[in-house]
C-alpha cells in the first residue's frame, strides 16, 4: 500500500515539476557536454544497471581516446534510480535540470521510465534505452524516447517459442511479480501459449514466501513455469521451487538474465531457460569485450546495448551536435551501426532488425542458445 | 478463488503455514514482552531480527562453511547449525538492548512522552535499515545450505520436509523456555511486576532499569532464533528483510493481544496458517489484502485481541 501510495505521490510530484525545469531546455551549457546513465546503481538490481553504467563507460573512454580534444566530461554523469518508479520520480527533474547533461543511456527500468519520460520530454532531454522492454513507453515521450532493444511484444512470443521447441507439450503455469515490466512481458507470453497456459499467479515484489504458488503449480500438473520478474525474487522462488520437489522446466525473460541470478539460486538455477532481447558483448565482439575486463569492467547483459546506445549519442556529438535539441534530431534521423545491431528509430523510437537471443543455464554458467526462431 | 487447491492440499498448506506461523511467533514475542512492560512498541524490533539473520550468516562464513560447499552431515551439521543459532540469539539480543539504552532509557528516565520515544524507535529502526544497505551495496545475500533438504514423509498428500519441522519443534520448545523463564525465575516475576505497575514495584525494590534490559534481551534472543530459522528455511537475507516480517509479527501480537505471550504465540501461527490459506484461495498477490481484513475484524469484535492485553492478566 505504502508502495502505491509513494508511486501516486511521485507521479503528481513528477507532473509538478516537469512544468518547472521547463526552460532547462534552452539553457546554454558553459562546460563539458555530459553523457547520464540511469538505472538501478544500488538496491538489490544494481547488477543490472552496473552493467550498462559499464557499456557506457566503456564508450566515453574508447571515445575520447580517440578524439583527443573533444569537449565532453570523461565522466558519466550517474544517475541511480535504484530502478524503483518512486526513487526515479523526485530524481529526474534533477538530471533535467543540469544543463551540461545533454544525452542520457537509460532508464534502464520500464516502470522507471514511466515516471520519468515525461520529464526528459519538457526538457527536451534524448534518451536511448537499452533495457527498458514495456511496450507502451513510447506514449509517454516518443519525441524523445528512443529502444536500443525489441520490445516485450517480441520477447514474449519468443519465450513462448523456446519453452515449446524445449519442451513439445508443454502445460504452463505463469508467474509475475506485479511490476510494470513483468505485467507487459507475461502478457505477451500469455497471448502466445494461448491453450497451454494453465494456470497463474501473482507473487508481488517482496514476497519471500512462496508456498502457495507452488501449490497451485503442482495441482495444475503444469510441466512448466514461467516466472515475468527480476533476478533477485526469481532466485528465491526457484530455490522454494527446486525444494519442494518439482522438476518443471523453469523459464524467465530478460530481468533474471543475471549472473546474480545463478550466484543467488545456485543449483537451483540449472537447466533455468531465459530470454533477452540483448546479446552478450562476449558473443557480439570478443575482442571488445576482452579489452573491456582488461580496462577493469566486467561485461554482462545490456552492456553491448548500453555500449551501442552511448556511442549513438558521441556520433552525434562528434557530428557537431552540442544541444540536447540538434542531439536528439541526429539519433532520432540518423542511423549508428553497433555492435548488437544497427540502430535505426522509426517515429516511436523503436529499432527493428534485431533477435531475441535464449539462453541456459548449464554447469552454473550462462549458456547462449542463438536466435530464438 | 481457488478453494478446490485449499480442499486438496489443506495438510500441505497447513504445514507450510505453520513453519511461517513459527518464525511470526518468535518475532512477535519480542514486541509482547517489551509493550507488556513499557507500553511501547518497538519499532526497531524488525531490525533487531534483520540483524540475527547476518549474524548467523556471518558465524556460517566462520565455521568454515562455503556457499557451493555441499550440505554437511552428521555432529560437523548439528554443532555448525547451533553456532549460527546461538551467533544470530547473542547478536539480536545485544541489539535490542543497545537499541533499549541508546534509544529509549534516557527518553524514559527524563519522562519523555510516548510519541517521542515511538519517534526515537523509528528513528533508530531507519538508521540500522540504511547502515546495512550501505554494508551490504544493497544487495541480497544468500545463506548456505547447511543441513541438506529431504521430505521426512508424508501425510495426505503433505510433504513434510525436515527443516519445517525443525522450525516448528524449536520454535515451541523456545517458547516454552521463555514462558518457564517468566514464570518461574526472579527476573521473570519481576517483569510480570513491572508490567503490573511500575511504580509499586520500585519501590518494592524491583531494579527497573535491570528488569528492562532483561526484557528486551529476552525478546531479541526470541528475534535472533526466528532470524535463524528464517535464514535455514529461506536461505537469504537483505537489509529490508526485516520490513514485512516485522509488520506480520507485530500484526500477529495484536492478533493475539499484544502484552500477552500466549497471544503473541497463538497469533503467529493464525496470522501464518491464514496467510498460506488466503494465498492459495485467492492468489498471493490478495494475501495482505484478506489477512490485514480479518484483522481489522477481530479487532472490531475485540479490541484486545484474542487473548486480552497484558502479560499479568493472562498470567502466562
Amino acid at each position: 500500500m505504502k508502495k502505491i501510495i509513494s508511486a501516486i505521490a511521485t507521479v503528481a510530484l513528477v507532473v509538478g515539476t516537469a512544468v518547472a525545469v521547463a526552460p532547462a531546455a534552452n539553457a546554454a551549457c558553459s562546460g563539458k557536454l555530459k553523457i547520464a546513465y540511469q538505472g538501478p546503481l544500488t538496491g538489490p538490481e544494481a547488477a543490472l544497471g552496473i552493467n550498462e553504467l559499464n557499456g557506457v563507460k566503456f564508450a566515453l573512454k574508447k571515445f575520447l581516446a580517440a578524439n583527443k580534444g573533444a569537449n565532453v566530461d570523461p565522466t558519466v554523469y550517474e544517475v541511480d534510480d535504484q530502478g524503483d518508479p518512486a526513487v526515479a520520480g523526485p530524481i529526474a527533474p534533477k538530471v533535467a535540470a543540469e544543463e551540461c547533461v545533454v544525452a542520457l543511456v537509460g532508464p534502464a527500468y520500464s516502470g522507471a521510465s514511466k515516471v520519468s519520460l515525461p520529464v526528459y520530454l519538457s526538457a527536451g532531454l534524448s534518451i536511448i534505452t537499452p533495457s527498458a522492454t514495456n511496450p507502451t513507453l513510447p506514449s509517454f515521450g516518443k519525441e524523445i524516447f528512443h529502444r536500443a532493444v525489441l520490445t516485450d511484444d517480441y520477447q514474449g512470443p519468443a519465450a513462448a517459442r523456446l519453452i515449446v521447441s524445449k519442451n513439445k507439450n508443454a502445460k504452463v503455469f505463469l508467474v509475475n511479480d506485479a511490476s510494470d515490466y513483468a505485467v507487459g512481458l507475461q502478457k505477451t507470453v500469455d497471448i502466445t501459449l494461448a491453450g497451454r497456459v494453465v494456470g497463474k499467479d501473482v507473487t508481488p515484489t517482496g514476497t519471500t514466501d512462496f508456498t502457495a504458488t507452488i501449490a497451485k503449480i503442482k495441482k495444475s500438473k503444469a510441466t512448466a513455469v514461467f516466472y515475468s520478474g527480476y533476478f533477485s525474487q526469481a532466485a528465491v522462488f526457484v530455490k522454494q521451487l527446486r525444494d519442494s520437489g518439482s522438476k518443471i522446466t523453469f523459464a524467465s525473460g530478460d530481468g533474471t538474465l543475471d549472473d546474480q541470478f545463478i550466484k543467488l539460486a545456485r543449483k537451483a538455477a540449472e537447466g533455468a531457460l531465459l530470454t533477452a532481447p540483448a546479446i552478450p558483448m562476449e558473443t557480439a565482439s570478443p575482442k571488445l569485450a576482452a579489452e573491456m575486463v582488461k580496462a577493469g569492467w566486467k561485461p554482462g547483459v545490456y552492456t553491448t546495448e548500453s555500449y551501442d546506445a552511448a556511442n549513438f549519442f558521441l556520433d552525434a556529438i562528434k557530428a557537431g551536435n552540442t544541444t540536447r535539441a540538434s542531439i536528439n534530431k541526429y539519433v532520432s534521423t540518423k542511423s549508428h551501426k553497433g555492435l548488437s545491431k544497427t540502430l535505426k528509430f522509426d517515429a516511436e523510437g523503436e529499432v527493428s532488425g534485431a533477435d531475441v537471443n535464449g539462453f541456459i543455464v548449464k554447469n552454473g554458467k550462462l549458456v547462449l542458445l542463438g536466435a530464438i526462431k | 478463488m481457488d478453494f478446490a487447491l485449499l480442499r486438496d492440499a489443506f495438510w500441505g498448506l497447513t504445514f507450510d503455514g505453520l513453519a511461517l506461523g513459527a518464525i511470526y511467533a518468535l518475532i512477535s514475542l519480542g514486541y509482547t514482552l517489551v509493550y507488556g512492560v513499557l507500553r511501547l512498541i518497538n519499532f526497531a524490533h524488525s531490525e533487531v531480527f534483520m540483524i540475527g539473520t547476518f549474524s548467523a550468516l556471518v558465524a556460517s562464513g566462520i565455521m568454515g562453511v562455503k556457499i557451493e560447499d555441499d550440505p554437511r552431515t552428521g555432529w560437523g551439521m548439528v554443532f555448525t547449525l547451533l553456532i549460527c543459532l546461538i551467533a544470530a540469539m547473542l547478536a539480536s539480543g545485544i541489539t535490542a538492548v543497545l537499541v533499549e539504552i541508546i534509544a529509549y532509557r534516557r527518553l524514559r528516565q527524563r519522562g519523555a512522552t510516548k510519541l517521542a520515544t515511538l519517534i526515537s524507535a523509528i528513528g533508530v529502526s531507519i538508521s540500522l535499515v540504511e547502515l546495512f544497505r550501505i554494508i551490504t551495496d544493497s544487495l541480497p545475500r544468500e545463506f548456505p545450505r547447511i543441513m541438506d533438504k529431504t521430505f521426512l514423509f508424508s501425510y495426505a498428500g503433505a510433504d513434510i520436509r525436515n527443516d519445517k519441522v525443525i522450525v516448528i519443534i524449536a520454535a515451541g520448545l523456545m517458547m516454552f523456555a521463555l514462558e518457564r523463564f517468566i514464570t518461574k525465575s526472579r527476573y521473570g516475576k519481576g517483569i510480570r511486576a513491572v508490567s503490573m505497575d511500575e511504580s509499586t514495584s520500585t519501590l518494592m525494590g524491583v531494579n527497573i532499569n535491570k528488569v528492562i534490559t532483561v526484557t528486551f534481551l529476552a525478546g531479541g534472543m526470541m528475534a535472533g532464533a526466528a532470524a535463524f530459522f528464517y535464514i535455514l528455511v529461506y536461505e537469504n537475507t537483505s537489509f529490508k528483510v526485516g520490513f514485512f516480517l516485522g509488520i506480520s509479527a507485530f500484526t500477529a501480537a495484536v492478533l493475539g493481544g499484544i502484552g500477552n505471550l500466549k497471544g503473541a504465540l497463538f497469533g503467529g501461527f493464525v496470522l501464518g496458517i491464514l496467510e498460506t490459506y488466503t494465498s492459495a484461495v485467492f492468489g498471493t498477490a490478495w494475501k495482505a489484502v484478506i489477512s490485514f481484513l480479518i484483522l481489522v475484524l477481530v479487532l472490531l469484535i475485540k479490541p484486545t485481541g484474542l487473548f486480552g492485553e497484558s502479560i499479568q492478566q493472562a498470567r502466562v
